[in-house]
């Protein structure tokens, strides 16, 4: 079972002009396509430019019944939070067994998420928070790899489903530095599947992972609308 | 009195001629009050004889009126005053018609309860410019003034950014000021009256009260000229009826509506006036189309009870927010009492009527204070619900409300922390305007010639503002003599008043529509606007004029 620690409020962020905000944003932008290995210059690109967007995820999590939830309970993901050997016992069609052989499989933990530095109103920045820490659950529902293309089609499909911004600029650009073979396959397969997939299914902002862990992986799936693409298959 | 029945003999085959025609409507006034003159045991024999057409005339006149007004509710007792108050008017023979019993309205002074502040929830907000005419014909002294209440102050803002409009009733003061621009801080009032208010929340009902009263006295005054009808409903309006031989041995009324009431009286009219409501009967006969649409909307009403120890135990300031559903309205009745008026959606104008009185009052105060998606969000489970509560509301607005403590907060209305038993009703929202206000021998007035959203508080003044031009346009008829009835005497109070009420309506209408949306560009543009009227005084100040009825008068 994981632990339910919750921090009721995001602690204070530092405050930043306007005006720093776009050297800001625009600075993160060229650091971000150039290495995008970069999470951090990613997260500052999302957090600069995203509050307008933020607000448009929180108000369809606030029009939404478990939505409302996670905005009232905020729960946290890391280390601490989810207890990661009971979830390595779990039966292996889980979302939780799923869930760590992912972690495992590509050495991250629920840490290594950037932390939120630049976002003012604590609900927002919290959003943002949940966002960030759920990708890991994202690529576990949909079992992209952690490899460039994969992101990348992970990136389309939060695109797909909301909107931000930093999805937008990182789609748009991100492949530029693929090879082409590598950039055909994404449009060809990735891509297309993500808008589809990422449209048509449940905002996963929505979804209280948590409380998923002991549940099948593939209902799961069923549950909230989100089919794999051919490759990704076991 | 021969050279009286000979004059008279000769106009037997009367024609609506006007030169005639106001000599009748003269001896007609006199024949009706002074029957003493024809009480035929004074008279010798022979005067007798030739009186007896006289008398039949008379005796066939009893059901011809000058003016019949159809429609005893504010419009039509008010039409009603204002004829028997001016001087030139008050020799008309006048009737006004009224299918409910007044008995209630002359005995509201002692139905309420003053002490339980108990409102009722059909209320109005009266401009200046009505209050200035119900001065005139009398009526505003009648008031109960224990249960009007002056408000000084509107804020309006919009839902979805939060953009404020502020009106203060002191910027028509300032606006109105011989100083010039950058002194007029400094032109102080000399004394606090009534000219410092907006307008006036007003109960229907003492509005009611107030002009019947007037009407009672004035009756006495005028020796029964006017005949109140109440209590009778209209089975029929027809014309073209030659079945009443009496007069029509006499004069040819043919042209004159006949009114037959459900007693079996029939009533017949030189002018007859509809005061009747948007369903308008005397609009049907007159074959008058009306044009216009229905809002996918209900307008819930409420009488709250509010705490404004937040506001420094005052309430004299009307609010309105406008969500994407329609807009809420707070108007104060009281220091402690307030009236709502909620257009919103038919599905949902029924759940909030039906729902406990507790969730109702965390719902009213959400909607002055939260977020559209949280509102969408409890739109959602209030109509999904089976009636008794399985949400509640509280619990939801004590989260967002500590969840918003660190936002800037816009000025909000004092909480509402109960609401009138019995107070919640719903109507449905309309807006009409007839397609001519004239035709021959009929006019309307009020809600049957035009219905307009309630969203400016304009309708009842809308109808006042009627009335007093009708009045000026009879007047003047009767002045010069013509027959009132006829279309050209008549056509001056339609010239008038479509244009004006035509504006008013569709203003009201498009501001409606510009604030039914929450698409983004919509929202931006408006509140772009909404900033700079409130930041542009001498902008706000006329329209504040336009809203309160204080434009430029007419002073024929």
């Amino acid at each position: 079972m994981f632990n339910k620690t919750y921090i009721t409020r995001v602690n204070q962020n530092e405050q930043i002009s306007g005006f720093q905000k776009v050297l800001l944003s625009v600075s993160s932008a060229f650091t971000a396509l150039i290495d995008p290995s970069r999470q951090d210059m990613v997260a500052t690109l999302g957090e600069t430019t995203g509050t307008i967007f933020l607000e448009r995820i929180r108000d369809k999590m606030l029009q939404d019944k478990i939505g409302r939830r996670i905005l009232r309970e905020q729960p946290i993901v890391n280390s601490q939070t989810i207890d990661l050997n009971y979830l390595r016992q779990l039966p292996k069609t889980t979302f939780g067994r799923a869930y760590v052989a992912f972690l495992d499989k590509y050495q991250v933990t629920p840490d290594s998420r950037t932390k939120v530095r630049y976002i003012d109103d604590p609900e927002l920045a919290y959003v943002m928070r949940r966002f960030r820490e759920a990708h890991d659950f994202f690529h576990t529902l949909t079992n992209l790899p952690t490899t460039v293309e994969g992101e990348l089609a992970l990136k389309w499909f939060e695109l797909a489903q909301t909107g931000l911004p930093v999805s937008l600029l990182s789609s748009l650009f991100g492949h530029l530095r693929l090879t082409s073979k590598e950039r055909n396959h994404l449009f060809d397969i990735y891509v297309p599947w993500a808008v589809q997939c990422g449209s048509s299914s449940k905002l996963l902002m929505n979804v209280y992972f948590e409380e998923y862990f002991e549940k099948d992986i593939d209902g799961m799936r069923r549950e909230l609308g989100i089919y794999l693409i051919d490759d990704l298959k076991k | 009195m021969s050279s009286l029945a000979l004059t008279l003999k000769k106009h037997v085959a009367l024609r609506t001629n006007f030169r005639y025609s106001r000599k009748l409507s003269k001896t007609l006034a006199t024949l009706s009050s002074n029957t003493e003159i024809f009480s035929a045991q004074k008279q010798p024999k022979q005067q007798q004889e030739k009186l007896s057409p006289f008398l039949n005339i008379k005796e066939a006149l009893e059901n011809v009126y000058d003016v019949i007004i159809v429609g005893g509710g504010i419009t039509g007792l008010a039409l009603a005053n204002a004829l028997a108050t001016c001087h030139k008017t008050k020799l008309q023979k006048i009737a006004l018609i009224e299918s409910s019993n007044f008995s209630h309205i002359r005995g509201w002074k002692n139905d309420h309860d003053n002490a339980n502040e108990r409102y009722s929830n059909r209320v109005s907000s009266i401009t200046p410019g009505s209050v200035r005419f119900l001065k005139e014909i009398g009526v505003w002294q009648k008031l109960d003034h224990t249960r009007v209440k002056p408000y000084q102050y509107m804020v309006v803002w919009d839902g979805v950014s939060d953009a404020q409009i502020f009106f203060d009733s002191e910027i028509i003061s300032r606006s109105l000021s011989s100083l010039p621009f950058f002194l007029r801080q400094l032109d102080k009032k000399k004394d606090a009256d009534d000219s410092d208010s907006i307008a006036w929340i007003i109960e229907n009902s003492n509005i009611q009260h107030g002009l019947l009263s007037n009407l009672d006295h004035l009756q006495n005054k005028n020796h029964g000229k006017i005949s109140i009808f109440d209590n009778k409903k209209v089975e029929r309006i027809v014309s073209e009826n030659n079945n009443d031989t009496r007069a029509h041995e006499f004069f040819d009324l043919s042209e004159w509506p006949i009114v037959e009431l459900d007693d079996g009286q029939k009533l017949r009219a030189r002018l007859l006036i509809g005061a009747d409501g948007i369903n308008s009967p005397v609009r049907s006969f007159a074959n008058i189309e009306t044009l216009g649409w229905d809002y996918n909307s209900h307008a819930v009403v409420a009488t709250l009870n509010i705490d404004s120890t937040t506001h420094d135990n005052v309430n004299n300031t009307a609010w309105q927010r406008f969500l994407p559903t329609g807009p809420i309205a707070m108007l104060p009745l009281h220091s402690r009492v307030s009236s709502m008026v909620w257009s919103t959606t038919p599905q949902l104008a029924v759940k909030i009527r039906q729902m406990p009185p507790d969730q109702f009052v965390e719902l009213v105060n959400g909607a002055f204070r939260l977020g559209i998606a949280d509102l969408n969000y409890l739109y959602k489970i209030i109509e999904n619900s089976s009636g008794t509560s399985d949400y509640d509301i509280g619990d939801e607005m004590r989260w967002r409300e500590s969840v918003n403590t660190n936002k800037a907060s816009s000025p909000v209305p004092p909480r509402v922390v109960g609401v009138q038993e019995k107070s919640r009703a719903s109507f449905p929202l309309r807006m009409r305007n007839a397609e001519c206000y004239v035709k021959n021998r009929v006019v309307l007035i009020g809600d049957a010639a035009h219905v307009i959203h309630p969203l400016a508080g304009q309708g009842l003044n809308q109808g006042i503002a009627d009335v007093e031009c009708l009045a000026r346009v009879i007047e003047r008829g009767v002045i010069n003599g013509q027959d009132i009835g006829d279309v050209n005497s008549i056509q001056e109070y339609a010239s008038k008043r479509y244009i004006k009420n035509l504006m008013m309506i569709g203003a009201v209408d498009k501001l409606h529509k510009l604030f039914s949306t929450d698409l983004t560009p919509i929202v931006w543009m408006r509140s772009l606007g909404l900033r700079m009227v409130n930041g542009l005084e001498p902008v706000k100040a006329e329209i504040m004029k336009f809203a309160m009825g204080m434009e430029h008068q007419s002073t024929d």
